[in-house]
């Protein structure tokens, strides 16, 4: 059986997560020790059980060691089953990073599924559901699945109550495909979100990004969300080129005055269109998982994260592939995903 | 395995948990918080609520399960008018937690603490200590921090507090302590002595029944019962008078007069009134020694008291009333006085619910070594000199004094007499060899003229020194026996008529008289030597 240390690299959910999914597609069992070991409140937190319970649900899986707290945990999963599923993320957990544990075994399963998720769909620490739809989900549909996502009430921290539902139609296999040059820029957008607060703030955010990475009015939307159960403010913005579409996100907070918030996202989008790379900084993590079981592919990115090394580091052991990382320049790398295709 | 459920019982906060407008999600509210832990799941939460805040509990409920999709929420209504009004919230909740069906085998239950007015924190602890709720305390508390955001930590108070190291060993030295207390800080080492001395210790920081204190004489009875009651006294349990009586001292009216007291005039000699000893022993404690030699009217009238906490004076037609805890003592076997007719069979039952029996020093041999140094150090704290024992001496007295030689008939009294004496006479402070020589002899001689060695003395009386060696104790032990009757009659006939009396009923045996003679003729004892 495997072992990982779950207090490696980045040494939180992540690894945790990123190890539940690669044994729901390898069909490997898993055991994880020294969950999130040296975090405040180290061990298993509830959405870290909630996707344990979803990966659980869809592979029939064994599982010991599934409670509140706990440091170890062992997962022996069955062949994944498509199906209708139903999940919902406590605390206004991210109901996104549920989906991502779950949604590359159900992408090569036998048969359609339907899946409904609840909870946070815009958190902070968490792809927000546009990235999904916008960015992640056009390029798994490209390497030969069909999945659509629908967002039917957003779900902000802390109040939650967010859903969406995510279709899935599978692919046989996946194929490789190559992000190296984006091309050219075809549109740029930035929209402001409030739900339950004023309108003001996200028309502050705007005329910050307006001023600072020179977008033009047109460019620029507020949006103000009526049927949210709670106070939300989140600033998204979009970078359409003619290979990929990048969301970049900041959320409003209590007690940091808009231009900041604006300010973060600029600040982000304004990097990566300097650096001329394919994919952001999110993207890259996600990437590398559907590269490895399609066999291979290639991308250019920032610099890597914590979270992107280590994914490396756990996708080596569930998976024959090498995975190569080739510093372009001070702002710029390639990763190159070379190993046996998934069927 | 699956795992247990979480069940959470908390009341609605009505200004805490309150907030209808969107605006509340920026505000902490402790029944949202206790569902928003990220490492704390509630299956389910019943929420207690008045009927005039329903609306709010409708927003609280649909607000927990936003945040929660795991909990499913209970609403109850529980009915208190004044939330401040401590009977009428008591009354509420206690209703609550008797029909409510706890499963404690599939649920752990958390009582949420920290929403209601302090009258309901405070009633909800108390139903929670008296295990009328089957749970554990839990407390949040809002963010701390600069920023102030997040839904707060939690606590989990579990008052069964021997879970909680630190505070068990607490709870272990100051046991220790009392146990070691009652011993009045004797290293004792008899174990049976040591198990009976925490037995007592539990039970008198538990109770305040009457406690039964059995042992032969010099057992400590009496020190014992006056060591329970400074412990008592000690933790604050108690704030009365220690009061101690000897029944085998009064008798009659007088008995009455002083245990219950007499209002003036009741009799010759009653000047004035007198409140009586257990009017004395108020909020104390009542040592009644010996207690087998209370008269039958003392004894029904000392039941009363300790039922109703009530009796009459002498004399006096007001009842008068103490509240004081009884510790009795005897050395006689109650049940056989019952049997008798000679203590009243209720009065037993009320008070041997907790019956301790003090072993003998003679029980206790391994014991002998910690008291002796006890009574030296004693007599230094009286005499006002230190007087120490040479180690030959020591070892030489502490051989004697474990053997099988020494009866020690009037045990810690016969101990204390020896080093009080040994002590008196010890030359320059110090005990020698030669000084515990002669104790021994004093003590030798001392039980030889005890009840225990009275037939002993009889053997001694009618038989050679040579004869006596040759004989087994066994023989000794009736010889002895047999003496002392024969002694005591006036013809050899009545001494027959004693000796055999159930065989003679049964007719077996013609002539009691002869069998008698002949029995101590063969000891070489004539019947008429005995009547010399």
């Amino acid at each position: 059986m495997l072992s990982i240390d779950g207090s490696h690299g980045e040494g939180g959910g992540q690894v945790l997560r990123t190890s539940l999914t690669l044994s729901l597609v390898t069909g490997k069992p898993f055991r994880i020790e020294k969950i999130r070991a040296g975090r405040k409140n180290p061990g298993l937190l509830r959405q870290h059980l909630t996707a344990v319970n979803a990966a659980q649900e869809i592979s029939r899986a064994e599982v010991a060691g599934a409670s509140l707290g706990s440091r170890e945990l062992t997962f022996a999963p069955d062949k994944p089953l498509a199906g209708t599923y139903s999940f919902a993320v406590g605390t206004a957990g991210s109901a996104t990073l549920v989906l991502q544990t779950v949604l590359p075994a159900l992408i090569l399963a036998t048969g359609e599924s339907a899946i409904a998720l609840e909870g946070g769909t815009h958190n902070p620490f968490a792809p927000p559901f546009d990235f999904l739809a916008k960015t992640f989900l056009p390029l798994i549909n490209r390497m030969g699945a069909r999945v659509r996502a629908e967002l039917e009430r957003p779900g902000f921290y802390p109040a939650g109550g967010g859903r969406f539902t995510v279709r899935i139609e599978p692919a046989t296999r996946l194929n490789r495909i190559d992000l190296v040059d984006r091309g050219k820029i075809v549109s740029r957008r930035a929209r402001a979100i409030v739900a339950n607060l004023p309108i003001k703030i996200a028309e502050r955010e705007l005329q910050v990004i307006r001023r600072k990475l020179s977008f033009n009015s047109e460019w620029l939307d507020v949006e103000e969300i009526r049927d949210s159960r709670g106070p939300g403010n989140v600033v998204m913005i979009e970078v359409e080129s003619q290979q990929v579409c990048e969301v970049f996100t900041a959320f409003g907070e209590r007690g940091v005055p808009a231009e900041k918030v604006a300010n973060r996202a600029a600040q982000e989008a304004r990097v990566y269109m300097a650096a001329e790379v394919a994919a952001g900084q999110h993207l890259a993590d996600q990437l590398m998982i559907p590269m490895a079981m399609s066999g291979g592919g290639s991308f250019t990115t920032l610099p890597l994260s914590r979270h992107a090394t280590t994914n490396i580091e756990i996708i080596k052991k569930f998976l024959d592939v090498e995975i190569s990382v080739e510093q372009l320049d001070s702002r710029a790398c390639r990763v190159d995903v070379k190993g046996a295709r998934l069927a | 395995m699956t795992r247990k459920k979480t069940t959470a019982i908390g009341l609605l906060g009505s200004n805490l948990d309150a907030g209808q407008s969107a605006e509340r999600w920026e505000k902490w509210r402790p029944s949202i918080s206790l569902c928003s832990q990220e490492n704390l799941l509630i299956d389910r939460f019943e929420l207690l609520y008045q009927k005039k805040f329903f609306n709010l509990a409708s927003v609280v409920a649909s607000d927990i399960e936003s945040v929660s999709p795991e909990t499913d929420v209970r609403l109850t209504e529980i009915d208190f008018g004044d939330p401040w009004d401590f009977e009428e919230v008591y009354g509420a909740i206690h209703d609550f937690a008797r029909a409510y069906r706890f499963k404690p085998d599939t649920e752990d239950y958390l009582i949420h603490i920290t929403t209601g007015s302090h009258v309901a924190q405070i009633c909800l602890f108390l139903l929670t200590e008296s295990r009328h709720f089957p749970a554990r305390l839990i407390q949040t508390s809002p963010p701390a921090g600069r920023r102030k955001t997040g839904p707060g930590s939690f606590e989990i108070i579990d008052l069964d507090l021997s879970r909680y190291d630190r505070i068990a060993s607490r709870f272990r030295q100051e046991h220790r302590e009392g146990s070691s207390f009652l011993k009045s800080g004797i290293e004792t080492r008899n174990a049976r002595f040591n198990a009976l001395i925490d037995r007592i210790e539990q039970v008198a920081i538990n109770s305040r029944d009457p406690l039964l204190l059995v042992g032969p004489t010099g057992a400590g009875k009496s020190q014992l019962a006056r060591r329970v009651y400074e412990l008592r006294r000690a933790r604050h349990q108690i704030e009365g008078q220690f009061v101690e009586v000897n029944c085998a001292t009064i008798r009659g009216d007088a008995a009455m007069s002083a245990l219950f007291g007499h209002v003036k005039g009741s009799f010759t000699g009653a000047v004035k009134d007198r409140p009586g000893l257990l009017r004395t022993a108020d909020k104390g404690v009542l040592f009644l020694d010996e207690i087998g030699e209370l008269g039958s009217d003392e004894q029904a009238m000392l039941l009363r008291a300790l039922e109703e906490k009530k009796f009459f004076p002498l004399g006096g037609d007001r009842e008068a009333s103490s509240d004081f805890q009884l510790i009795a003592g005897t050395n006689s076997d109650l049940a056989s006085k019952v049997r008798t007719g000679r203590f009243r069979e209720d009065l037993l039952a009320r008070i041997n619910l907790w019956t301790f029996r003090l072993p003998g020093l003679g029980e206790r041999v391994e014991d002998i070594e910690p008291n002796l140094q006890y009574e030296l150090d004693q007599f230094a704290n009286r005499a006002g000199r230190r007087v120490t024992m040479s180690r030959e001496a020591r070892e030489k007295f502490l051989k004697f004094a474990t053997s099988h030689e020494a009866r020690w008939t009037g045990n810690f009294r016969d101990l204390n007499g020896a080093v009080t004496r040994m002590a008196t006479l010890a030359q320059g402070g110090r005990i020698s060899v030669e000084a515990v020589a002669d104790e021994i002899i004093r003590l030798r001689s001392a039980w030889r003229h005890s009840r225990a060695d009275e037939g002993e003395e009889m053997i001694e009386r009618f038989i050679s020194a040579d004869r006596l060696r040759a004989l087994d104790l066994f023989d000794r032990l009736q010889l002895g026996g047999v003496l002392k009757v024969c002694v005591e009659s006036r013809t050899l006939s009545e001494a027959g008529r004693k000796l055999f009396s159930n065989s003679r009923d049964r007719k077996k045996t013609a002539n009691d008289a002869d069998r008698l003679r002949k029995y101590l003729a063969r000891f070489g004892i004539e019947w008429q030597r005995v009547k010399e």
